[in-house]
């Protein structure tokens, strides 16, 4: 499946359950036909990660996803050589080896026939395929989520850099490997450090923040089907008054979803300030947070 | 189009928003996809190709709204221009056959025929001037007076159409001659306005720890600022039992994350002793990571306090980090690093009191810190490093400078401020937080210890 148009985009993510901004769907499909990465920038919560797995929702595409993290290196990206089970191998196969060279006469002859069959030992069945491998040499065109790129070393950073330019991978032993399809990127980051000029060059950027009020509660709405429409509006006020204070973590979207399915199953209709206390923990998540909200939980509801 | 855009970048550039070629290229190819007369698609697709970062945000906004609202450059479609153009650019038209030569009347008059990069390149030159200033008398007029200088010829141009749009009455133009010197007016403020408004990168990204403190019993909370002498020596103890126990966890750690891929050389050539069976499987070693650190301590007396126990257990704990490298400054910088190598942590935080070889009696001025920085000492900032810088930000009114911190942030991984100040004071005074906050990645206040050891915790671990 493909994206004819921006309204097309905005159209199959909201079927997706993923309401995008026309800012939002136009980056989308600008990412789509030009096949250039996506970088995404945003508090925690916002829907970044959501965002990949409605693309890959809608294009009908598989989502592969590699979660950074410092130390990340090709070995646990890109692919692995199974060791174990080429030793494993090598015993098992020892007769036969000693079959195989048992006619021939000296030793170079010897060495010549194994090296003949080397490419039995460094081939596929021994190669263990990583996320970026996979996305590279899947059959069908997939959508790659690179979560948190900003928690990866510069290292790793310059290695997608070549990956993502040029969409091939050299594997010493095999040759260069080129994409069978150009994946859809997905990019996200914190903004833990700055990422390099280079990569962010060559990508499509999108900053989502968190959601106006009325955008809030339509996805409450389609995420939580059933909720009153009274307890939605209560909830998102509040939810809208509590991240304008002076929090360490302010609530995201995914936490007022959160709250909203606790109320639910709490069977709450009205969101009075006695259950607003009770439940308050499900939206803040430092003890000094919820002790600021308690204090001010007149004025929220 | 192509031209519209092209200009749009080369107004980009000059006001320090970084845009490349390749960007420059995708944003065109880009446009033909969408649809161009959208202005939210039209806007997105700039968006997204030039600001690649949150913190220029709001200055890609100035810029746009600047070029494609006040300023409205023909898009294409001459039959929607404006009704008296023409008589507009006539207006210019003399307006530059008699212009006296002046560089700023120039750039004033491009402005005004919807072309303002002159201008901009102006502005910013002004904005980012770096002259030391002399150490006798310091001042930082000299901004002030080049945008004095800009104004007075705004002005001046004002008056000088006025006066020759009266000489022009009749002969039917009256109607669209007033809406002619609106126009010019128009433009003219939103010139005026570029002066006055600064805009101020906003930095969405930035960690903010806060913690208000009670000022308790324990050694923990007691502020810095108020410790008795024999106290600084009970904070000594602490500090040493505390950088022993994050030594252990520092190594502990190592230990385990040493535990690599297999190394297959080895294991096949220890191998060869049992027969080919592989029985001892050895792995590679990783080194470790370790950062680098750079810090920058003010130690005017406001700050100090904190910053000899930043630099005491930060120089205690040196076998975590790659490099742990030190500058002081008042309004001079030193580097202080072979002080803490010759001599013992202790006798090193007193030495450097006395023996940085700066001014002590100096006013305290982090724009001239930052200025002598970058000339001297910006190689030692790399993609590894981490930058601590230990002030109040009170720099008494003399220029921040604040655009050579956003240079160093860009050499760097990281930028932590630590704050000896409660945070209600920051931005009061001549605090000047608020403008290097947009720059840092961390900002935190640092008072006693409780909060510092929860920043080398993190910083460490």
């Amino acid at each position: 499946m493909k994206f004819t148009s921006v309204e097309d985009v905005q159209k199959k993510l909201s079927e997706a359950d993923y309401i995008a901004s026309r800012e939002i769907a136009t980056i989308v499909f600008l990412a789509a036909a030009t096949q250039k990465p996506l970088l995404v920038e945003g508090p925690a919560g916002v829907g970044k990660t959501e965002l990949s797995k409605a693309i890959a929702g809608t294009l009908g595409r598989e989502l592969i996803r590699l979660q950074c993290y410092e130390g990340l290196d090709e070995a646990k990206s890109l692919y692995e050589w199974e060791y174990a089970k080429q030793l494993l191998y090598t015993q098992i196969v020892k007769e036969k080896i000693q079959d195989f060279i048992s006619e021939s006469h000296t030793l170079a002859e010897a060495v010549d026939k194994i090296a003949q069959q080397e490419d039995a030992f460094f081939s596929e069945r021994f190669i263990q395929t990583r996320p970026l491998l996979q996305a590279i040499s899947s059959p069908e065109p997939v959508v790659l989520l690179i979560d948190e790129v900003d928690k990866s070393d510069p290292e790793f950073e310059a290695f997608l850099l070549e990956l993502l330019s040029d969409f091939q991978v050299s594997i010493p032993e095999l040759g260069t490997r080129k994409a069978v399809h150009i994946p859809f990127v997905v990019l996200t980051s914190n903004n833990y450090r700055d990422i390099s000029d280079a990569l962010k060059r060559r990508c499509l950027y999108l900053y989502i923040d968190y959601p106006d009020q009325a955008l809030e509660a339509r996805i409450v709405r389609m995420k939580i089907p059933g909720i009153q429409e009274k307890l939605v509006e209560q909830l998102v006020d509040a939810i809208v008054k509590i991240r304008k204070m002076d929090l360490k973590k302010k609530p995201s979207i995914s936490e007022t979803l959160d709250w909203a399915a606790s109320l639910i199953a709490l069977q709450v209709q009205d969101l009075t300030p006695e259950v607003m206390i009770d439940t308050l923990n499900v939206i803040c998540k430092y003890r000094a947070d919820t002790d600021l909200v308690k204090q001010a939980i007149c004025k929220i509801t | 189009m192509v031209n519209l855009i092209l200009q749009f970048v080369a107004l980009c550039r000059t006001s320090e928003l970084k845009v490349s070629t390749s960007e420059a290229l995708d944003c065109i190819a880009m446009l033909q996809l969408v649809n161009p007369t959208d202005e939210s698609q039209f806007r997105a697709v700039l968006n997204t190709n030039f600001v690649k970062t949150r913190r220029d945000q709001s200055h890609f906004d100035q810029l746009y709204s600047l070029y494609f609202h006040n300023l409205k450059p023909d898009v294409g479609h001459l039959e929607n221009r404006e009704p008296g153009s023409d008589l507009y650019q006539e207006v210019l038209e003399n307006l530059r056959d008699t212009e006296t030569g002046n560089e700023l009347e120039q750039a004033i008059l491009e402005f005004l025929s919807g072309n303002p990069l002159l201008l901009l390149e102006k502005l910013q030159k002004l904005r980012a001037s770096e002259q030391i200033p002399s150490q006798v008398l310091k001042s930082n007029l000299g901004g002030l007076s080049g945008r004095l200088e800009i104004m007075l010829q705004i002005n001046q141009t004002r008056n000088r159409i006025t006066r020759f749009m009266e000489g022009q009455g009749g002969a039917g133009r009256t109607g669209s001659r007033k809406q002619i010197m609106d126009n010019f007016n128009r433009r003219l403020d939103v010139g005026l306005n570029l002066l006055t408004e600064e805009n101020k990168p906003e930095n969405k990204g930035l960690k903010q720890v806060k913690s208000e403190v009670q000022q308790g019993k324990g050694i923990g909370e007691k502020f810095f600022s108020s410790l008795s002498k024999s106290e600084v020596e009970e904070m000594r103890q602490v500090i040493k039992q505390l950088v022993r126990k994050l030594n252990d966890i520092v190594t502990r750690r190592w230990a385990m994350k040493n535990r690599g891929v297999l190394d297959i050389k080895k294991t096949l050539r220890r191998a060869g002793r049992y027969h080919g069976i592989p029985i001892e499987v050895i792995y590679k070693k990783r080194p470790p990571r370790k950062g680098r650190i750079v810090t920058i301590c003010d130690i005017s007396g406001s700050v100090w306090s904190a910053a000899r126990f930043m630099l005491n257990m930060l120089f205690s704990l040196q076998d975590c980090f790659a490099k742990v490298k030190s500058f002081v400054f008042i309004s001079e910088l030193a580097e202080v690093t072979s002080i803490f190598e010759k001599y013992d942590i202790n006798e090193a935080v007193e030495k450097v009191m006395t023996e940085a070889g700066i001014q002590y009696e100096a006013l305290t001025d982090y724009g001239e810190t930052f200025v002598r920085f970058k000339k001297s000492h910006m190689d030692v900032l790399n993609k590894k490093t981490t930058l601590i810088i230990v002030g109040d930000g009170r720099s008494n009114h003399f220029n921040p400078q604040d655009q050579i911190l956003g240079e160093m942030r860009d050499r760097c991984r990281r930028v932590v401020w630590l704050n000896p100040e409660p945070e209600r004071f920051w931005n009061s005074g001549d605090s000047e937080m608020n403008l290097y906050k947009a720059y840092c990645h961390e900002v935190r206040p640092c008072r006693n210890l409780n909060q510092l050891t929860e920043f080398i915790q993190e910083l460490v671990l």
